[in-house]
C-alpha cells in the first residue's frame, strides 16, 4: 500500500548508517560544480545531497555500465539502493525496459542489474538552466519506476512508497527507527513545491516545441540546418554517453567465448559501417542528424516511451556548444 | 522469463573448409547442440576472441546436422575466418531476424537474382525451393559476378540446370576466353528471362550497387513494389535489435529483417550504403 512515512533528517542518517550494512548504497553528492552518484560510507552520509535536479552521471550505468561482461548473469550478494534518481531518468528506463526486457530476447544482464536495484526517487525541488522534462510530458517528480519517493524539506525526510520493493525498505528501516506521518499541512508544503518547479519548468520553457511537435518538425527539416548545427561537432559522442535514454552498444569478443558489452554512440564515425566499406553515415551532418531522428522520429514509431526526456545533460555535455533547444527553436520559427 | 542468456553462443566444429573461389570459402559447420534456421535468417559467427560477424547459411534448413557459412574475405574477421583450416571451434549465435517469406512464393514464378557473394544466402533459398518444387511453378535464377574466376558454387549451379523447373542464367562483368555465358552487370540478364511478371515474385540479394540498379529495372519491368524481397546488409553487431548499428529507419534490419519487401523500405534513409 502507497503510504507516507517521515523523520527527522538526523534519524534518517542514522538509519542510513544502519542501512548500508544491508545494502549497498549510491547516492548524490555535491562536488561544488555538479553533483553525481557515488557508493555511500558512513563519513558520506552527511554529504548526501537532496531534491536536486539530475546527477551528472544518468540511472541508466547502473543498468547498462559503459563496459560489462554479458556472459556473466550471476546475482549480486547485495542489494543496492539508488538514492536522488529524478523523474527524467525513471522516465527513461521506460524506453530500456522495452528494449532489454522484450519478450522477444530478454536480457539477462539487464535484467539482474534492474531486479538488484532499489530507486529512490526524488522530487526536484530546483531546476538546472537546460531542463525541460515538461516540455516533453514528464513531471519534476517521480510517477513511475520507483519504489520509494525521497523529499527533504525544513530538516525533515518524506518518503512515499511505490513498491513492494519500497514498504521493504521501510520495514527493514523500522527495526532501528521511528516513523511519523505527515501532517496534512506538510504534504500540502509538498505538493505546492511539486506545481511551483513545475511551473517554473513551464515558464522557462515557453515555446519549445513538444515531443510530438519536435519529431514532426526534424522530420520535415531540410538538411542544411543540421550542417549548421553540426559545425562544431567534434564526434566525441558525450551526447550519447550521458543521454539517459541512448543505450546503443557493442559487443566485443574475449577469449574463452566471453563477450563484452560497450556503450558505443552513433555519432562516433564508423557506426553503421559494415566490412564491404558502405557507411551511410559517414558524413558528419547525417550522424548529427540521425541522432534526433533516432530520439524523436524513429524510436517513437517503434516503442510506445518516449525516447527523450528532456533531461538537458546532452546540452550541458557538449564541448561543441551546441544547444538542441536551439536548433528546435529555430525549426519551429522557420 | 527463462534463464538463456541471449549472447551465448553455441559451439560449433569446423568440419570442412571448402575454397569457392579466391576470395570466398564455406565453412561447414557441425553444431554442438540442435540448430535450425529458417532459411534467409542469419547466425552471428563467433571466432574466438577475435570477434563476431553476421552471416546468412548458405545451406539448405532441411538439413538439421551441420551448417554451411560461405564468407568472403574482406574485413578483419573474415581474414581470420579465412585462416581456418578445418577441425577448429568457432561458436554460433541466432539464428536471427526475419528470413524470405516462402509462403509468398508458393504456387508462384519465383525470380531469384544474386550477385557475387549475395549467392550464399540464396543457395539456402534454392535448396530450399529445390526440396518444395512442387509448390513452386517455376524458378529463374540469375546470377551475376566480377569474373568467371569469383563464379561460386559451380557444381551446385549443374545440379541446378539439371532440373526442369528452374532455369540458371549466368553474367559476369568481365568475362575470360573460357567463359559461354552472358558478359555484363547482373540487371543484363533480365532483358532476357521469360517469366510471367504478373505471376511472379522476385527475391533480390547482393552487393547493395547491384540490388539498386535491379529493382530499378525490375519496377520498370512491371513489378509490383510488393513483390521484390531484398535481404539487406547492415552493421549487425547483436542480432537482437538492441545495440542501434543496424538501424534504417525506425527497423532493427537484425530484427525487422535482413529480409523486407522493397515497398517497407523504400522511404527509408541510405538503403543502398
Amino acid at each position: 500500500m502507497n503510504k507516507y512515512y517521515t523523520l527527522s533528517r538526523h534519524d534518517w542518517e542514522k538509519s542510513l548508517a544502519n542501512l548500508i550494512n544491508q545494502f549497498v548504497i549510491y547516492a548524490p553528492v555535491y562536488y561544488g560544480e555538479q553533483q553525481d552518484y557515488e557508493l555511500i560510507g558512513e563519513s558520506d552520509i552527511p554529504h548526501i545531497v537532496y531534491n536536486r535536479p539530475k546527477p551528472a552521471t544518468p540511472l541508466k550505468t547502473f543498468f547498462l555500465p559503459v563496459e560489462e561482461n554479458v556472459m556473466s548473469t550471476k546475482a549480486p550478494p547485495k542489494q543496492r539502493i539508488i538514492m536522488g534518481v529524478p523523474s527524467c531518468d525513471l522516465a527513461a528506463a521506460n524506453i530500456q525496459d522495452e528494449m532489454y526486457l522484450n519478450r522477444d530476447f530478454a536480457d539477462p544482464v539487464y535484467k539482474r542489474n534492474r531486479d538488484a536495484s532499489i530507486l529512490v526517487g526524488t522530487d526536484c525541488h530546483t531546476i538546472e538552466e537546460h531542463c525541460h522534462c515538461t516540455t516533453y510530458g514528464i513531471k519534476p517528480y517521480p510517477e513511475f519506476n520507483h519504489d520509494l519517493t525521497l523529499s527533504l524539506m525544513d530538516e525533515t525526510i518524506y518518503l512515499y512508497t511505490h513498491s513492494e520493493k519500497g514498504n521493504s525498505l521501510i520495514q527493514a528501516m523500522e527495526k532501528f527507527t521511528h516513523f511519523h506521518e505527515p501532517t496534512e499541512n506538510e504534504i500540502q508544503a509538498l505538493l505546492d513545491k511539486r506545481k511551483e518547479v513545475e511551473e517554473l519548468l513551464n515558464h522557462n520553457n515557453q515555446g519549445l516545441p513538444d515531443y510530438r511537435k519536435t519529431g514532426e518538425l526534424v522530420q520535415h527539416s531540410g538538411r542544411e540546418i543540421w550542417k549548421k548545427y553540426s559545425q562544431t561537432c567534434v564526434s566525441c559522442g558525450a551526447c550519447a554517453t550521458i543521454c539517459p535514454t541512448c543505450t546503443c552498444f557493442l559487443l566485443m569478443e574475449r577469449p574463452g567465448f566471453e563477450k563484452v558489452r560497450h556503450l558505443d554512440a552513433c555519432q562516433y564515425p564508423g557506426f553503421e559501417k559494415v566490412a564491404a566499406g558502405e557507411d551511410p553515415l559517414r558524413p558528419l551532418h547525417k550522424r548529427f542528424y540521425n541522432r534526433y531522428m533516432c530520439k524523436y522520429v524513429w524510436k517513437p514509431q517503434k516503442f510506445d516511451s518516449i525516447a527523450c526526456t528532456g533531461c538537458g545533460r546532452c546540452i550541458e555535455a557538449c564541448i561543441g556548444s551546441i544547444n538542441k533547444n536551439e536548433l528546435f527553436l529555430e525549426l519551429a520559427n522557420t | 522469463m527463462n534463464n538463456h542468456n541471449i549472447y551465448k553462443p553455441i559451439k560449433a566444429k569446423v568440419l570442412e573448409v571448402i575454397e569457392e573461389s579466391p576470395t570466398i570459402k564455406t565453412f561447414v559447420l557441425k553444431p554442438e547442440n540442435h540448430f535450425t534456421f529458417h532459411t534467409g535468417q542469419f547466425v552471428e559467427l563467433v571466432v574466438d576472441g577475435v570477434g563476431e560477424a553476421p552471416f546468412t547459411p548458405s545451406s539448405s534448413p532441411l538439413v538439421k546436422d551441420r551448417i554451411d557459412i560461405t564468407v568472403m574475405r574482406t574485413g578483419y574477421l573474415t581474414q581470420r575466418l579465412h585462416q581456418l583450416k578445418g577441425g577448429e571451434t568457432v561458436g554460433i549465435r541466432g539464428p536471427y531476424g526475419r528470413g524470405y517469406p516462402l509462403e509468398k512464393l508458393y504456387d508462384r514464378e519465383v525470380l531469384v537474382l544474386g550477385g557475387g557473394c549475395g549467392f550464399a544466402p540464396l543457395r539456402s533459398l534454392l535448396y530450399n525451393l529445390q526440396a518444395e518444387q512442387e509448390r513452386i511453378k517455376k524458378v529463374t535464377f540469375c546470377y551475376g559476378s566480377k569474373n568467371p574466376r569469383e563464379c561460386i558454387y559451380e557444381p551446385y549451379i549443374e545440379e541446378l540446370r539439371s532440373i526442369p523447373k528452374f532455369e540458371v542464367m549466368r553474367t559476369v562483368d568481365e568475362a575470360d576466353e573460357s567463359w559461354t555465358e552472358e558478359v555484363g552487370v547482373a540487371t543484363v540478364l533480365l532483358d532476357k528471362i521469360d517469366v510471367h511478371i504478373d505471376d511472379s515474385v522476385a527475391v533480390v540479394v547482393g552487393p547493395p550497387i547491384m540490388m539498386k540498379f535491379s529493382v530499378q529495372k525490375l519496377l520498370e519491368m512491371g513489378y509490383p513494389e510488393t513483390s521484390i524481397y531484398l535481404s539487406m546488409e547492415k552493421n549487425m553487431s547483436c542480432g537482437l535489435g538492441k545495440c542501434g548499428h543496424c538501424m534504417m529507419g525506425e527497423y532493427f534490419v537484425c530484427k525487422d529483417g535482413p529480409v523486407f519487401r522493397y515497398d517497407e523500405i523504400k522511404d527509408k534513409p541510405d538503403i543502398w550504403k
